[in-house]
């Protein structure tokens, strides 16, 4: 469904009086797949690139090379009408809750908004789609006219979960929505994410560091380190990696664990 | 019972924005009032009684022509503020749609906006005002059509600043991922998100712009004689200094209460909203210093 093929990006500065500084590579020769109804994992540390992979995948960042497509369709070299059908098709839970909402926003507007951008609904249909999602998030419908700041972390962010399944999409690209919230929640969300699913066939890019939470919401993981997939493999061989980034970045978690309680 | 109660937390609470407001309320109430309360007809000339000190008849006693002053100086709180209200509205939507487009385009769009504005603002504002003045004639709309293109640079720079930031904010990346147009995205997330800042930021600025206009009517650019405004009664009298300084003090006492007032309510408010350390660094970086 999504195939990510060979892409590369560099970042370098440019401006009117300033030469061009030689460029910091940030991703390099990065291919992978995404089948429909599955979850792929991208396990990194922080600066390995995980970032931008998630942005040129959303259609934000062009890449230098390569090609994004998905559903066949080219996400930089397609024409406007094209981008904007697959648009709603690829939507987006980003890392900090409180930032990707408008704070001067109530939870009905946000969720509202990609519901108003493609479709026409009567003001009662609307509210009523909106409880529903806010209801296979696990929040009740009196939240809906609260702002950003009254809720909590976990709250926002299933708010937030709540915006990208509005539009039925296709694909989430996760980019570490568990990481700003405390454990119980990350679970709790986590759980809703997997149930999600399997109820509506969505297919998943969960970007993040967090090694447990990949190995549970994800069916293949691939590691990314300095901007190359040095590994892939089937979620639940994850711990038999042979790269030695991978196993150290998969067993450094493990270690921590154990260290702990 | 309740709303009184409320009324009077919320003045507890806030007590230099309290004050602040009412002086304000009161000052703008007797501009618009102006007709009614005013004792005289301030542009009513009776030499019998020029330079009278205060009586009955006239509160504040005379100027040179035996216009009453205190009519002049209500009379003159309608020009001055109208005036101020108009140039700085005016600069707000010049300012907002020139730095909305810059902030919003970035790249060499904004690199070229906005060193036009460096350009202009080299220029000490008053003195472009002035030239921009000798050029056209005086006269008050001349002062205001001035005023605006120097102060709507400063506005520019300093909503550029603010949209460039916001547009940073990962909020507008995910409006742009739930398919908002661009039209939309300024109207609904941009724009909104503007408004507090920039409102301390007029509280402030009118403060400056009723100073500027002071200045210009004062040399004679600006407000010309005989509407009564305050910059231009202070100019009149200036001739009486010794004899009558009552002429001069009284509308200089009301620019300064007012400019002093507003500047006050600029900085309560921004403390209230968390914005006082910010906005200094802001309004530092709009001046390009």
């Amino acid at each position: 469904m999504l195939v990510v093929d060979h892409v590369t990006k560099k970042y370098g500065t440019s401006s009117w009086f300033h030469r061009n500084k030689p460029a910091k590579s940030a991703l390099s020769d990065v291919s992978f797949t995404v089948e429909p109804g599955t979850c792929m994992g991208i396990l990194g540390e922080s600066g390995a690139g995980k970032s931008t992979l998630g942005k040129i995948i959303l259609g934000l960042l062009p890449p230098d090379s390569g090609s994004v497509r998905f559903e066949g369709v080219d996400l930089y070299r397609s024409d406007r009408h094209t981008r904007k059908k697959i648009r709603r098709n690829l939507q987006v839970v980003f890392q900090d809750c409180y930032s990707a909402v408008n704070p001067r926003m109530t939870v009905r507007q946000i969720i509202a908004e990609p519901l108003r951008n493609f479709e026409r609904l009567s003001a009662q249909q609307e509210r009523s789609i909106i409880v529903e999602l806010l209801e296979t998030v696990g929040l009740a419908a009196e939240h809906l006219d609260k702002n950003p700041r009254q809720m909590s972390g976990g709250q926002l962010q299933r708010v937030n979960i709540a915006r990208a399944i509005a539009l039925n999409p296709k694909l989430i690209v996760l980019d570490e929505p568990l990481s700003s919230l405390d454990m119980i929640v990350q679970k709790q969300i986590l759980q809703h994410l997997n149930e999600l699913k399997d109820s509506k066939g969505l297919s998943y890019l969960f970007i993040s560091h967090d090694v447990m939470a990949v190995n549970n919401l994800s069916d293949r993981v691939a590691v990314l380190d300095k901007g190359m997939i040095v590994e892939s493999m089937e979620a639940n061989a994850m711990f038999e990696c042979s790269h030695p980034s991978s196993q150290r970045i998969i067993h450094a978690i493990h270690e921590a664990n154990r260290l702990g309680p | 019972m309740e709303g009184i109660r409320r009324i009077g937390w919320t003045v507890s609470q806030h007590k230099v924005l309290s004050i602040c407001m009412v002086l304000i309320s009161i000052i703008v109430l007797s501009g618009l009032l102006a007709p009614l309360i005013a004792p005289n007809d301030p542009n009513f000339v009776d030499l019998m009684h020029k330079l009278e000190g205060p009586s009955k008849q006239f509160p504040l006693g005379t100027d040179q022509l035996g216009r009453c002053l205190l009519s002049r100086l209500l009379y003159g709180t309608r020009v001055s503020l109208s005036l101020a209200l108009l140039i700085v509205t005016s600069c707000l939507v010049i300012g907002t749609i020139i730095g909305c487009f810059a902030g919003y385009i970035g790249g060499k769009v904004d690199g070229l906006v906005m060193r036009i504005c460096d350009a202009i603002l080299a220029i000490p504002s008053l003195i472009l005002a002035i030239s921009l003045i000798a050029i056209w004639g005086a006269g008050w709309k001349q002062m205001a059509v001035a005023l605006i293109i120097v102060q709507s640079v400063y506005y520019a720079r300093f909503i550029r600043g603010l949209v460039k930031n916001i547009k940073q904010q990962t909020y507008i990346t995910a409006a742009k991922i739930a398919g908002t147009s661009t039209l939309r995205l300024m109207t609904r997330h941009i724009i909104p998100n503007l408004l507090p800042p920039l409102f301390i930021v007029v509280t402030l600025e009118i403060g400056w712009v009723i100073m500027d206009i002071s200045a210009l009517s004062f040399i004679g650019l600006g407000v010309q004689s005989p509407t009564p405004e305050w910059g231009a009664m202070i100019n009149e009298g200036k001739s009486f200094l010794r004899s009558h300084p009552r002429l001069m003090i009284v509308p200089g006492v009301m620019i300064f209460c007012m400019v002093a007032i507003l500047n006050l309510l600029g900085e309560a408010l921004s403390e209230r909203k968390g914005l006082s350390r910010l906005l200094p660094k802001w309004a530092k970086e709009a001046k390009g210093s």
